[in-house]
């Protein structure tokens, strides 16, 4: 029996440096493709990873040991086993979903199943093809890094198959595979920003293509917005021309809801509309318009959000924009990928401030038998001949009574308003908005909800404003006389801090303990420590600068690079600055050629044109041996120059001619002898 | 008028280069290398194609980063792969004599004079399927690749037309250069089996003696450099300790020198084919090498006195391989 060796994983280590080659290679492939399939296992079933896992481990075992592949009499039932799984797992073959899982137990079984240097390519291709897969589930930061790790561990695999003889230390090989990596980059970057992009998609896309998203939706009940507001995702990001407005003017419209069943606010239908009130109404505008660019997350709806109030519509790429007669704007199809698009909006405006048009009594409406208390309380306002006055009074209703602003209201029965106004007096946006347009109503006032979002997070580093799911808000707006459609915020009556610092501000902090408390904590909320603020506000920089550059390089963005490029071109500074960095790259490069040369060599120049300078020419056929004779015969120099010379060619001919490099004592020594030659 | 007379010069200019004279040196400049993508390469095309569908139909901003990190790695690949050929420095080598059935073996010299090792060069003679020798040179070095040639006729055997060839690093791309090196291997005929034994005196049978005289064993003398080795005489050399002054001796015999072999075209039938009766004269140089026999040589024109040793069987053997066929070199 052997003695037990000190470190046990020396010996591994060692025992894998001496594998045969092909062993090495296979195991090389092997990583690759383990660092390839590793973040599927997110999305993938446990079955699935369980089995990549064992066929790997297998295939492991076999280069190890020196055993046999198994026969495709054995693999071919597994295979057919596997898919039968899938479909089990999935109820289809087809989808994205479905495909990868496929793929990925191809590709592991392919491995199973490799011969010979053609089943190489088709492992790495298909690994590569993997890679892709994987952006279906996450595209960050860092998935890019992984893919740039799995690329190179590929390229050194298939590096590694291709030697002959000699073959490298993988250490080698990696640089080698990096070297060429590093080539590849700076096209691939060109390529990336300059290779025309395509609207997607190319065909329907399978339907679990886009994963369920968080959104507005086009009804509120109470609880709708409470729900979103728990959502952290950001909805979209604006970028102002100059100085943001400030946060309480930050109302970004959408839905506009009318129909009112006693429980759920909805849109009223379009389709049994008149023509005449679907086209936009009047709109007069006053100040300056305020222009600014929004990219939109994708929501799967057709909603776009713009600040109250637009002045036209955006242009869309591949898609196009309408407006509503209440002044909504939507897309002719549903947002499935970011969409950039650039607005102009007044601050300032007043909407259909001439009348309301005959159908006026859509915007009156209240269900027959619901809410009581609230009907009749609504009734007794119309007492008050002037409406802004009625408007007021719920108002000073909502903010002297006690209402309490919470995203954790209690339970509502069926009569949700009378519930909420002379029951729990606490709500969020939903509550305060449904019951002052209910109130509204019953008075008498025209009044609509407005969903959208309210605010928005500035990052002071790359100036944009991040508009998030918990931004979202709903309001009301009220018909006056001569005014026109007025926007009305009941939840600023109760926590102005909601309208002027966002929903951090108006919510007071819950119990630290428990899991909500521990959610906020990890939040790490950016007012305690202005440290962490910068942090938070750099990681969202860079997050978005990912977003806008790389993950949604749109049409039209490449078209604003393009332009740039061009003009920058034109302009005289451009070609100025090429012009100059790349006569110091010549440069570069012809000094690292110079300094890269023979020492020995280099001495032996400086030799010739020293001679030459002293009238003893070399030419260009005469090799170190005939050129120290003809200085011997030649007779022209001082002695003891001309012994040096001699003895410096006769030094330099038998390094020449039997070469041992870098030695740097005959290179003092001739340097010596040179100084010697004058 | 002039302009058809460029073409045609252009056309000459294309033909020579793309001819590969037979030249002892080649330098493998940027024109005489052609690349194409190899089969896995044009595989990694539709890869690549499937990969941008999906990107754009997907709108995968990473998809779109990965597809042309890859388009562009096939681009470095293919820059490399043409590097991993350019400039390398041909030389051809040495080729000794073989005989007619055995395989001539051109010695060719890859020089690589640049500062990079180069990988995985494929050589062979052009028409060949899969490429077999294989060769690395090293930064600054050089590789000798023995190319093996089938003969089956004496004469010259010029080498045939080498297709150098090279996939390194990625395999996506095939590099590769023609040369006609200028080679020419020697083929000696084939020496015949169960030759008839070596002919007595058959030239100088007015002197002849007849009988085995030169087989008589007439003494040891001192080893003299050049002696052959089989006629040491070991039974001698064994008995004496060189530590005690002892030297190799040498068996002397007598008859050799007496009786004298002569290996003559015209003295063999006439009735045989030609190419048996220089195989058979082939097989007796070799024999009368073997057994270290002097011979004296003659075929038409060419004769040598009687001699043994290497060089003389070289000159014998190479006068029969090109016996008639004109030009000999």
């Amino acid at each position: 029996m052997k003695a037990l060796p000190a470190s046990p994983f020396a010996t591994h280590l060692a025992r894998l440096q001496a594998l045969p080659r092909d062993k090495a290679d296979t195991l090389l492939l092997l990583a690759s493709a383990l660092l390839v399939l590793a973040p599927h296992v997110a999305h993938l079933p446990a079955w699935v990873s369980a089995l990549c896992a064992l066929t790997l481990l297998w295939r492991g075992a076999i280069t190890l040991l020196g055993k046999r592949m198994p026969p495709s009499l054995l693999l071919l039932p597994l295979a057919a086993a596997a898919m039968f799984g899938v479909a089990q797992s999935y109820q289809t073959l087809l989808g994205r979903d479905a495909g990868v899982a496929m793929l990925v137990l191809l590709v592991t079984f392919k491995m199973l199943e490799m011969h010979a240097r053609r089943d190489l390519f088709v492992v790495v291709f298909l690994c590569l093809f993997l890679v892709l897969t994987n952006f279906f589930y996450e595209q960050g930061i860092g998935t890019a890094l992984l893919m740039a790790l799995s690329v190179l561990a590929l390229l050194t695999a298939q590096l590694s198959f291709q030697f002959t003889g000699a073959v490298p230390p993988l250490r080698r090989r990696f640089l080698m595979s990096a070297k060429l990596l590093g080539l590849a980059a700076p096209l691939a970057l060109l390529l990336f920003f300059l290779f025309p992009r395509i609207e997607g998609p190319l065909w329907g896309l399978p339907g679990d293509a886009i994963g369920a998203r968080s959104g507005m939706s086009e009804t509120m009940a109470p609880g709708t917005m409470a729900n979103l507001a728990q959502s952290g995702e950001p909805a979209f990001r604006v970028r102002f021309e100059g100085r943001p407005p400030p946060q309480e003017q930050l109302y970004w419209r959408g839905p506009v809801l009318g129909a009112y069943d006693g429980r759920t606010w909805t849109r009223i239908d379009q389709r049994l509309r008149r023509r005449s009130a679907q086209q936009p109404p009047s709109l007069s505008v006053g100040g300056k318009p305020v222009t600014y660019d929004i990219t939109l997350e994708p929501s799967s709806t057709r909603w776009l959000f713009a600040l109250e109030m637009p002045r036209r519509l955006p242009e869309l790429d591949g898609n196009s924009a309408n407006v509503s007669g209440e002044f909504e704007l939507t897309a002719s199809a549903p947002v499935e990928s970011r969409l950039r698009y650039r607005m102009s909006s007044y601050l300032d405006y007043r909407l259909q401030p001439a009348g309301l048009p005959e159908d006026a009594d859509q915007w009156l409406q209240l269900p027959a038998d619901s809410n009581p208390r609230a009907l009749l309380a609504g009734l007794a306002l119309r007492a008050e001949p002037d409406p802004r006055r009625r408007v007021d009074a719920v108002l000073g209703r909502f903010r002297r009574e006690n209402y309490v602003y919470t995203l954790n209201p209690p339970l509502l029965g069926r009569d949700a308003v009378d519930d909420f106004l002379y029951g729990s007096r606490a709500g969020f946006c939903e509550h305060y908005s449904g019951a002052f347009v209910f109130l509204m109503r019953a008075a008498g006032v025209p009044a609509r909800v407005v969903t959208g979002y309210q605010g928005g997070e500035l990052n002071p580093l790359d100036g944009y404003v991040t508009v998030r799911q918990s931004d979202a808000h709903a309001w009301a707006e009220v018909w006056l006389p001569g005014r026109g459609w007025v926007r009305v915020d009941p939840t600023a009556a109760v926590a102005p801090e909601r309208v002027r610092r966002g929903l951090d501000g108006a919510i007071p902090p819950r119990a630290p303990f428990g899991i909500e408390g521990l959610g906020r904590f990890m939040q790490l909320d950016g007012t305690s420590n202005p440290w962490i603020a910068q942090l938070r506000y750099a990681a969202g920089a860079v997050n978005n600068g990912w977003n806008q550059w790389v993950l949604n390089y749109t049409p039209q963005r490449q078209r604003g690079v393009v332009e740039r490029v061009q003009s920058s071109l034109l302009d005289w500074r451009m070609p100025v600055l090429l012009a100059s960095l790349t006569s110091v790259l010549l440069l570069w490069r012809f000094l690292l050629r110079r300094r890269s040369s023979d020492p020995i060599d280099a001495l032996y120049s400086a030799l010739c044109s020293r001679l030459a300078r002293l009238g003893l020419a070399r030419s260009a056929d005469e090799g170190p041996r005939a050129y120290c004779a003809r200085i011997s015969a030649a007779a022209t120099l001082a002695p003891p120059a001309q012994a040096a010379a001699a003895e410096f060619l006769g030094r330099y001919s038998d390094w020449r001619y039997a070469p041992r490099r870098n030695d740097a004592h005959l290179a003092a020594t001739l340097k010596r002898l040179l100084s010697q030659v004058r | 008028m002039e302009s058809s007379g460029q073409t045609g010069v252009q056309e000459g200019a294309w033909r020579t280069r793309r001819e590969a004279r037979a030249t002892s040196e080649l330098f493998l400049g940027q024109r005489r290398i052609y690349i194409l993508p190899s089969g896995p390469g044009l595989g990694f095309g539709a890869l690549l194609l499937v990969l941008l569908i999906g990107s754009i139909n997907y709108n995968l901003g990473l998809g779109y980063a990965l597809t042309f990190l890859a388009l562009s790695c096939a681009l470095v690949d293919m820059l490399l792969t043409w590097r991993n050929l350019a400039h390398l420095r041909l030389k051809a080598g040495r080729t000794p004599a073989v005989f007619a059935g055995q395989e001539a073996s051109f010695e060719l010299q890859l020089v690589n004079a640049s500062r990079r090792p180069r990988y995985a060069i494929w050589i062979d003679s052009a028409g060949a399927g899969e490429p077999r020798h294989a060769a690395d040179v090293p930064a600054g070095g050089q590789a000798t690749v023995r190319l093996a040639v089938p003969t089956e006729r004496r004469g010259w055997l010029a080498a045939p037309r080498l297709v150098l060839s090279t996939r390194f690093p990625l395999g996506l791309f095939r590099a590769w250069s023609y040369w006609q090196p200028d080679l020419n291997a020697l083929v000696y005929p084939f020496p015949e089996e169960d030759a008839p034994p070596l002919p007595r005196g058959t030239g100088t049978a007015a002197t002849g003696t007849g009988g085995g005289g030169e087989d008589d064993f007439a003494g040891v003398r001192p080893y003299q450099p050049g002696d052959p080795l089989r006629r040491l005489a070991w039974r001698q050399i064994a008995r004496l300790d060189p530590e005690d002054g002892g030297q190799l001796a040498t068996k002397h015999f007598e008859g050799g020198a007496r009786d004298e072999l002569v290996f003559d075209l015209a003295s063999l039938p006439p009735a045989l084919d030609l190419e048996l009766r220089l195989s058979r004269m082939a097989r007796w140089v070799l024999e009368a090498e073997s057994r270290a026999l002097p011979y004296a040589f003659r075929l038409d024109a060419t004769s040598f006195e009687a001699a043994s040793g290497a060089p003389h069987a070289a000159l014998c053997l190479r006068a029969l391989a090109l016996y008639g066929l004109g030009g000999a070199r």
